[in-house]
């Protein structure tokens, strides 16, 4: 390996500093600028020339006073105890009036003989938009969003599991107590956890798994939950998906028990009639029936057909307005 | 209260007494006072209704049948043709106004109701054929709860069930309800099950 001369040196610094993707510049403990790299220039919108020797770019990054002072205040403070900062978060302005978010690192170095500091800047705006963004869908999601770490303890409770649940994220995160609160019948609780962990030991997630949960006001609320692992430092979380289906499962049965009452107020009684009619027939054959009789009991038959008959109008009618995607020609058929 | 001794869902006659088909309804169970529900093949409802009246009139009862399909006169003639003792039983007929119009009650034979749907006037009928026979051995039997459903709803035919079932216990008295196998759905059957004391399915009974 050959050994670099000084001047060979510095010009590989020098060309690290201008050709790095992040912004780099070098000040010294007023704030004055005395280098400001390429990077620097694209991020800020400010040129070398406006920058170098003054100090001046701080008012223009950060024109907000009360930010600026807030800030250097915090600087301040950080650098009462150390000579440097790490992951120091900033919003800015740049020279076109774009906010942009930039996460500072600083080092004291030796400048040309004089003790400086460097000054990393990594723009992180669109990563903090992907965070915000990914949380927004979280937070907006109408559907219970958890991540668990092993054993339980619940590490991200979103808003639709707030509104759900009606516990807080406060109440929830950094815990596992919350699964007796939504569990409290320990029997359930230990046949629910039985099943989790049977299906999770074969296949490491479930798909859904339908449970009753208590709510904190003491509702009872059905769950659909879905899960997947994913992975964390030093193994697995389980994020958890619970969907609400409780007015989808009552709506269910609702139309079960509408179906149900309909076959037994349809198909039955048309049995009934056909019976009836075979029994009043076979006594005419027998000659047990008088004029009178026989007239009245094929009426009674008539009758029961009639209402059977007002009965489908009635599961039509029923049909169609509980069905809004149905075809006005066929709604209108339907209503007899 | 009784001491409820359910069978559900199946429960056959031939149970009772070995091999041999004697009866529909226990006696001993009878004379507890207990309430069934009977579900019968739709095409031998008839039959059914007829052997329960001479087994049960046989052991001493007298019957009150609430009929929502056949008219009085029809059934006191299939009645007869059967052997039944026609005194010991009378009848709340559903059916007959409905047709003729003017059928005029019977004291302790015949009353009329104008139509099944009517469960106001049933009840009452019901609360006074069963006071005109205070004193004697009852049993009711509902002919049937499967007509019923032709004109009214199942929750509303499940109140009156209960309705009835509730008087014949306050009054000491058995019951008969009998049903179409099969056609009532399960949470109905569920329902009229914690009304009743025993649930007889003759499905496997052979009919």
């Amino acid at each position: 390996m050959t050994e670099t001369s000084g001047d060979e040196s510095e010009c590989i610094e020098a060309g690290i500093l201008e050709n790095a993707l992040v912004l780099i510049a070098v000040l010294d403990k007023k704030g004055r600028i005395f280098e400001w790299n390429h990077a620097a220039e694209n991020i800020t919108g400010y040129a070398k020339a406006d920058v170098i020797g003054n100090t001046n770019i701080w008012k223009y990054i950060y024109p907000d006073k009360d930010y600026r002072q807030g800030l250097t205040a915090k600087i301040a403070e950080i650098l009462a105890t150390k000579n440097h900062f790490e992951n120091l978060e900033t919003t800015i302005k740049t020279r076109s009036g774009a906010s942009r978010i930039i996460l500072w690192n600083t080092k004291e170095i030796q400048w040309y003989g004089e003790s400086k500091a460097i000054a990393v800047g990594i723009d992180i705006t669109r990563e903090k938009e992907m965070d915000a963004f990914g949380r927004s869908i979280i937070d907006n999601a109408n559907v219970l969003m958890a991540v668990m770490a092993p054993k339980g303890k619940v590490l991200l409770w979103n808003k639709g599991a707030e509104l759900i649940t009606g516990y807080s994220r406060d109440d929830v995160v950094g815990n596992s107590t919350i699964w007796k609160h939504l569990y409290p019948d320990a029997e359930y609780r230990s046949t629910i956890t039985r099943q989790i962990t049977g299906i999770i030991s074969e296949q490491r997630y479930f798909e859904n798994l339908v449970t009753m949960i208590v709510t904190k006001t003491g509702e009872r609320r059905i769950i659909s939950w879905n899960t997947r692992q994913i992975e964390a430092s030093g193994g697995y979380n389980e994020i958890a998906v619970g969907r609400d289906i409780t007015e989808q499962r009552h709506a269910e049965e609702a139309l079960l028990a509408y179906i149900s009452e309909m076959a037994m107020r349809l198909k039955n009684p048309v049995e009934i009639i056909r019976d009836n009619l075979q029994e009043i027939a076979a006594l005419v054959k027998e000659g047990k029936l008088t004029k009178e009789e026989m007239v009245t009991m094929l009426e009674g038959q008539v009758r029961n057909a009639k209402q059977v008959a007002a009965n489908v109008l009635e599961f039509q009618k029923a049909i169609a307005e509980k069905n809004k995607d149905i075809p006005e020609a066929y709604r209108s058929f339907l209503s007899g | 209260m009784q001491k409820r001794t359910k069978i559900f869902p199946k429960h056959t006659a031939a149970s009772y007494q070995g091999d041999v088909v004697t009866a529909i309804v226990n006696p001993e169970e009878l004379a507890q006072k207990q309430i069934f529900l009977i579900l019968v093949p739709p095409a031998n409802m008839r039959q059914r209704n007829i052997e329960l009246i001479k087994e049960i009139s046989t052991l001493g009862y007298h019957m009150v049948v609430i009929t929502t399909n056949f008219p009085y006169s029809v059934l006191i003639k299939l009645y007869s043709d059967s052997g039944i003792d026609l005194n010991k039983v009378s009848f709340i007929d559903t059916v007959t106004r409905n047709s003729i119009g003017n059928a005029e009650n019977i004291p302790r034979v015949v009353r009329y109701v104008n139509n099944p749907a009517n469960l106001t006037d049933l009840g009452i009928a019901v609360t006074e054929v069963l006071k005109e026979n205070a004193g004697e051995k009852v049993c009711i039997l509902f002919d049937s709860i499967s007509t019923m459903l032709i004109y009214l709803s199942s929750s509303n035919i499940s109140k009156f069930i209960h309705f009835v079932t509730n008087k014949l216990r306050l009054m000491d008295i058995s019951g008969v309800f009998l049903a179409a196998e099969k056609g009532l759905d399960p949470m109905f059957v569920s329902q009229l099950t914690t009304f009743v004391d025993r649930v007889i399915d003759q499905d496997n009974s052979g009919g």
